[in-house]
């Protein structure tokens, strides 16, 4: 009989590792289209964070409907992202250019520089400090489970991402729009002959990536009920472990990886203190590098 | 006859560097013309430009009456303008059916019965991987792709490139049983032989301009022709 104990602990990692699959997907589609990384995907999560946090302070609705704001503030901080700092950079005159080094190298600033920007700006506008949920909005009342003790947030964490991954699936197999991002994924200058205005799909990506991110910041805040401006800092890292070990452009893989993540830095508190378990990403991340360059699916190269 | 597209005075540069100096090409409605010239004088240049990957410096492309110079590739798209293009570009981590579907685009699916028909390998591999297909079928897949949206304009880019010869031969009868159906079509080779031999009409390309143009049967018989491009033969 396994101790209840580290079933609980793998409960938890499901669901933490949930909220890295989310951050990561979104990091994983736009690598995909673009070849770049979004540096601000972090500020994504700590604004869907926040637009949850504002929207309770100012109306206290229901909790669905928060989740709904941070969804919409995803978007439009998604949309307004690729507009402000991928965009200008783009030139569409040749293949070569949709996915060039000099493109990859200034977006990779030009993101940077929105994530300085927006974390700042949400630290004049609310202070550095944590701002802490409403006891009321908290998901976090105990549930048992056989032996184990876990809390509504980890079922909620948990269904909610699978929905959108279900959610996901279904758009990028069945829909005409995930189609073509995964056309463009595939071979930009391919979806330009079929007609698929590359152009839209970018944005139809960042928006898509940009809501995963946003819902995984007002989990993760509703979950320890705490929200401040440099809470997507360490979750962006991870899900950026996830990415490399996954294979940078295989969503399956950065999913699977999230997880496996989420769950070893669970258990790793059994042995060492929970301060030492972020060492955890870290150490896969430069296992990764060293033994699997390709990371662990991707060999296959397979994009989305 | 009537002109579908016409060509006027096109000029295309990357950069500082100017690659075409001045086309002009007719394809009349229902017709065959082929594009021939050597590697680099700017075939592929002038297939992007007319597709709208690449902007024009200077000049007029009209199809169907629409002035599409400078238009995105998407829309040229849209009005029946479609290409299947060098290097073939399909989309190799998706399936057969999928490459073929975001084919169709907005016009949907009803063209693929017949793709199928015309190409009935394509009907054995729909769930496969695109970048599974051997050479030959994937110029298939990329020729099927253009056709799902019912073009009256197909451009062919070299779709000879790396195949077999019977499998070249099998492309080409294809093209014409296309061009059959209603599609016109303008096609770039080097293989100027088999392409003389199903085109109405051809132009030659040396160094981004037409050096020598007629109809398909004058240019066969041509001495410059058969010397440049046939190796010496001229049957």
């Amino acid at each position: 009989m396994i101790d209840p104990y580290y079933l609980q602990q793998l409960a938890i990692g499901l669901s933490l590792g949930m909220t890295y699959a989310l951050m990561a997907i979104g990091f994983t589609l736009i690598f995909g289209v673009l070849n770049v990384v979004n540096f601000a995907h972090g500020e994504i999560y700590t604004l869907g964070a926040f637009a949850g946090l504002v929207l309770i302070s100012a109306a206290a609705p229901p909790a669905v409907a928060v989740i709904f704001a941070a969804l919409a503030i995803g978007a439009l901080a998604g949309f307004s992202l690729e507009r402000l700092a991928f965009k200008p950079f783009r030139r569409f005159t040749d293949e070569a250019s949709l996915k060039s080094r000099a493109m990859r190298e200034s977006t990779l600033l030009s993101s940077l520089a929105v994530s300085i920007v927006v974390r700042e700006g949400l630290e004049i506008g609310f202070g550095s400090q944590m701002q802490s949920i409403p006891f009321a909005y908290l998901i976090n009342t105990p549930v048992r489970v056989g032996p184990v003790i876990l809390v509504t947030g980890d079922f909620i964490i948990f269904g909610v991402a699978a929905a959108m991954l279900v959610g996901l699936q279904y758009l990028l197999t069945r829909t005409r729009t995930g189609l073509a991002i995964r056309a463009v994924s595939n071979n930009p200058l391919g979806a330009k002959y079929v007609g698929i205005d590359t152009d839209r799909t970018i944005i139809v990506t960042f928006v898509v990536g940009s809501m995963m991110g946003a819902a995984a910041g007002i989990l993760t805040g509703l979950y320890y009920g705490a929200v401040f401006p440099a809470m997507g800092f360490i979750p962006g890292i991870k899900a950026f472990v996830a990415m490399v070990m996954g294979g940078l452009s295989s969503i399956p893989g950065a999913v699977i990886c999230a997880l496996i993540l989420g769950i070893a830095e669970s258990m790793a508190t059994t042995f060492v203190s929970s301060g030492w378990s972020d060492m955890v990403a870290y150490g896969f991340l430069i296992v990764t590098l060293i033994f699997f360059p390709n990371g662990l699916f991707g060999a296959r190269r397979e994009r989305v | 006859m009537t002109a579908l597209l016409s060509i006027e005075d096109l000029h295309v540069a990357m950069g500082p560097q100017e690659i075409l100096h001045g086309i002009r090409l007719t394809v009349d409605e229902g017709a065959i013309v082929a594009v021939l010239g050597s590697n680099g004088v700017g075939k592929t240049t002038l297939m992007r430009a007319v597709s709208g990957i690449y902007r024009p410096r200077r000049g007029a492309i009209t199809f169907r009456g629409t002035p599409i110079a400078g238009l995105p590739a998407h829309r040229i798209v849209k009005l029946g303008l479609l290409q299947a293009p060098e290097g073939r570009q399909i989309f190799s981590n998706m399936s057969v059916r999928e490459n073929l579907v975001l084919g169709g685009g907005d016009v949907g699916l009803g063209e693929l019965d017949r793709m199928l028909t015309l190409f009935p390998v394509l009907g054995e591999r729909l769930k496969q991987n695109a970048g599974s297909l051997s050479g030959g079928e994937q110029q298939m897949l990329c020729i099927a792709r253009a056709l799902m949206r019912r073009p009256s304009l197909l451009l062919l880019d070299e779709p000879s490139l790396g195949l077999a010869p019977m499998v070249v031969a099998q492309i080409f009868d294809l093209v014409q049983r296309i061009r059959g159906e209603g599609v016109s079509i303008l096609i770039v080779e080097q293989n100027a032989r088999a392409a003389l031999r199903i085109a109405d009409h051809a132009a030659v390309m040396e160094d981004g301009r037409i050096v020598l143009e007629g109809p398909a049967a004058t240019l066969r018989d041509d001495p410059r022709i058969a010397e440049a491009y046939l190796g010496g033969h001229t049957h």
